[in-house]
């Protein structure tokens, strides 16, 4: 299996009026072929900066100051004016004519609010169409229909509905609609931004186990940024979890949820409720997320964790391969 | 409604209660009484006007209109049936339908030169203008109406403006061959003589026939109208659309520029503008312009600069958009029913503008008839008792104006998805 990204050192900071906040800071990350990778934090540490950054989408004042992001593309895709050969190559150098043909077409980007995602003067069979138009010009409108309605088809909407406006949807099915125009064009990589957030839990489900069977049938990689470990535990192959823009613990899925390594984790599995131990007594992280403005010295999460050592001030901890196969930045596990 | 049926429109509801006696109901009955006694009394009247014109040709006129607007429909027809059948492609009929319009105005245009030379130009203009309208007005009430009646109650708005809008223009564009008297020709009967047998709507102090000044009065205010909101919108929106989905300082300039015009009020600007400008057509239009520009500006700006941050541009983005697709299929369709709304006020308004200018004096030469005129001059006769003088012009101006209303209201809403009913 072949790494299809590879992230190194990515660090996006946004300008504002008091100064430059690191919202993604030093991010490396590897996504190997048809794995799911889930990224968890809470609010504003840089989950969905870091989805978009991949994309190359950052909203403004956002700006990817530094790093690298590979893809593996896996096929010879021509545009307008251009072509870009098969192969690993960096996103970073490419323009935003040539990102352009990428987005859609090799990876995708799932929005958070499917009620607002869908353009409400137009039928769902021209937002397909509009999507295959722009990365193939000369596919004739029918044949675009066509495979907007299997791909409809496939994700349990009736075909005849091509016809319909989205406010004719309810949000699961304009969540469905979504998904199925990020994976009209067989894109490789599919980045979910908080897919089912605004939908109730047994649409959640469904579209969930719908996202996993697509995964498989298109041989898709995943990466599922949110902020619900339920989510992540019924999902993803293995989990990154991100705190104040860096990411603090990588593990499979099973390795996180059994043993977490870095107190964070731990701090944060505390506070999710479990069917199974209704006895559980919920914890809840002390203090508040670090300025990202004027970052602290040592640890971002050193004030907030309960095991902070002197060590912790002064120095910051890098991702070192812990006992349970994954990574972890936690100053108990460096040796100091 | 199937569109193979030789039956369409207003005369859809005459043919599915036809059948044997019993089913002919009371309803039936009233719509036949008012769907035939509408058209016949529009025909009736304009044949007693064409054949009562001054200027002998009235019939021609109206004969001609017709004739070219049935020959199309037919053309439209069958064009649409082979179309329909696979026979044609869409892009063939359409060049079919445009090819017999044009053959059957030739014919006209033909026969005018060898019949009247001396007038067979403004003859032969008014006419192919004018059978292009009862074109227009046919394939509404013909195709339209099904269409815009499956969109509930605004199809009907839409429908009645525009047939109200598409009306005024064919009467104004045909009214100099059919008026029973020269418009501006003073002293043709009584001075101030209300509406009578010989005089249908009256005389005016001058003595003119009220009824011609009528029928003929609508041609400029139209032109102008039609002139500054064409202006108003090709230059407003897109210069909207481009600076602010820019932004920054293009933006900021045009805001400028715009906020600057809207400082002074519209109607002293309109006048101030056309006073330096001078008295014509275009130059009215060019001020009417001018003021409504910033309208168009600021509520398209205010638009797009909501729509662009909406999810649905940024997940097209996200799906390898171009900037010109988000502009022109994302942001553009979602502003347009707002940039149409401001479009009827401004219709509207231009009307109003166009009447007051022509009534400070700022409008027209005198010899040239105009409801505004009219309502200028009809306003001192107002106290002696003449009413006829200004309430036939004023309703004129205030029937294109809600025509003009209800078609862009309706138009709106017919065009907006989500209020489907």
């Amino acid at each position: 299996m072949g790494i299809v990204l590879n992230i190194q050192d990515l660090t996006v900071t946004y300008k504002t009026r008091r100064g430059t906040a690191c919202g993604v800071n030093n991010v490396s990350l590897e996504l190997e072929e048809n794995r799911t990778l889930g990224l968890a934090g809470e609010s504003g540490c840089g989950k969905s900066t870091l989805g978009r950054a991949i994309m190359r989408l950052v909203p403004y004042p956002g700006r990817i100051v530094n790093g690298s992001i590979i893809l593996d593309i896996d096929r010879d895709i021509e545009y307008q004016g251009g072509f870009i050969g098969k192969g690993p190559k960096d996103l970073m150098e490419f323009s935003e004519n040539e990102m352009r043909a990428l987005r859609g077409e090799e990876m995708a980007y799932i929005f958070q609010d499917p009620m607002t995602s869908l353009n409400p003067m137009k039928t769902i069979g021209s937002h397909f169409v509009e999507l295959v138009k722009a990365h193939y010009p000369t596919m004739e409108k029918a044949e675009a229909i066509e495979r907007a309605k299997e791909i409809l088809e496939n994700l349990g909407i009736l075909p005849e509905r091509v016809d319909d406006y989205p406010h004719q949807f309810s949000g699961g099915m304009r969540q469905r609609v979504m998904i199925g125009l990020g994976l009209a064009l067989r894109p490789r990589l599919l980045i979910a931004d908080e897919p089912t957030t605004s939908l109730d839990v047994i649409v959640e489900a469904q579209i969930l186990q719908q996202m996993a069977q697509l995964k498989e049938k298109f041989n898709l990689t995943m990466m599922l940024i949110t902020h619900n470990l339920g989510v992540l535990a019924q999902t993803a192959d293995s989990i990154a979890i991100m705190y104040a823009g860096r990411i603090v613990e990588v593990a499979d899925t099973g390795a996180l949820f059994e043993r977490p390594q870095h107190p964070y984790t731990k701090a944060l599995l505390e506070s999710v409720p479990d069917v199974t131990k209704p006895e559980k007594t919920l914890c809840c992280i002390p203090g508040s997320p670090p300025d990202l403005i004027q970052p602290i010295s040592g640890c971002p999460y050193g004030p907030r964790c309960a095991q902070m050592k002197d060590t912790c001030r002064r120095i910051e901890p890098l991702l070192v391969r812990s006992s349970t196969g994954g990574l972890v930045a936690c100053n108990q596990y460096t040796g100091d | 409604m199937s569109s193979d049926t030789s039956i369409h429109g207003i005369f859809l509801s005459l043919k599915s209660v036809s059948g044997d006696l019993q089913s002919r109901s009371f309803r039936w009955w009233v719509g036949f009484f008012i769907v035939t006694g509408l058209s016949l009394s529009v025909i009736v009247g304009l044949l007693i006007v064409a054949l009562s014109s001054n200027s002998e040709l009235g019939l021609q006129a109206v004969v001609g209109t017709v004739v070219i607007a049935s020959v199309f429909q037919v053309a439209y027809k069958l064009q649409k049936r082979s179309v329909a059948a696979g026979r044609l492609k869409r892009m063939e009929g359409r060049t079919i339908c445009a090819a017999v319009f044009l053959v059957t105005s030739a014919e006209v245009v033909l026969w005018a030169l060898s019949a009247i030379p001396t007038v067979a130009r403004a003859f032969s203009v008014a006419v192919i203008l004018g059978g292009f309208l009862v074109a227009v007005i046919m394939l509404l009430i013909l195709e339209g109406y099904p269409i815009l009646k499956v969109r509930g109650s605004a199809g009907y708005i839409a429908e009645a403006g525009l047939l109200i809008v598409f009306s005024m223009a064919y009467m104004t564009v045909i009214s100099s061959w059919i008026s029973p008297f020269l418009a501006t020709k003073i002293n043709v009967g009584p001075i101030l003589s209300p509406p009578s047998l010989a005089y249908p709507l009256g005389t005016t102090s001058l003595g003119q026939d009220l009824l011609s000044r009528v029928l003929t009065g609508g041609s400029i205010m139209l032109q102008v109208a039609i002139l500054s909101v064409i202006v108003c919108f090709s230059i407003g929106v897109p210069l909207a659309l481009a600076a602010s989905y820019r932004g920054g300082v293009a933006d900021r300039a045009a805001s400028l520029v715009m906020d600057s015009i809207y400082a002074f009020p519209g109607l002293v600007l309109a006048i101030a503008i056309s006073a330096m400008l001078g008295p014509g057509v275009i130059n009215m239009a060019l001020s009417i312009a001018v003021v409504y520009i910033p309208s168009y500006f600021r509520v398209v700006r205010s638009q797009v600069l909501t729509i662009k941050e909406l999810p649905y541009v940024e997940a097209a983005v996200a799906m390898g958009a171009r900037s010109r697709d988000i502009v022109f299929r994302y942001i553009l369709p979602n502003l347009l029913p707002s940039a149409v709304v401001v479009m009827t006020i401004n219709f509207a308004d231009a009307i109003l503008t166009e009447a007051g200018l022509t009534f400070v004096g700022l409008g027209l030469p005198v010899n040239v008839p105009d409801w505004g005129w009219d309502l200028t001059f009809g306003r001192t006769q107002l106290i002696t008792g003449a009413w006829w003088v200004i309430a036939f012009p004023g309703l004129m101006i205030v029937l294109l104006a809600l025509g003009f209303t209800l078609a862009g209201e309706g138009l709106n809403e017919v065009l907006t998805p989500k209020l489907k009913e």
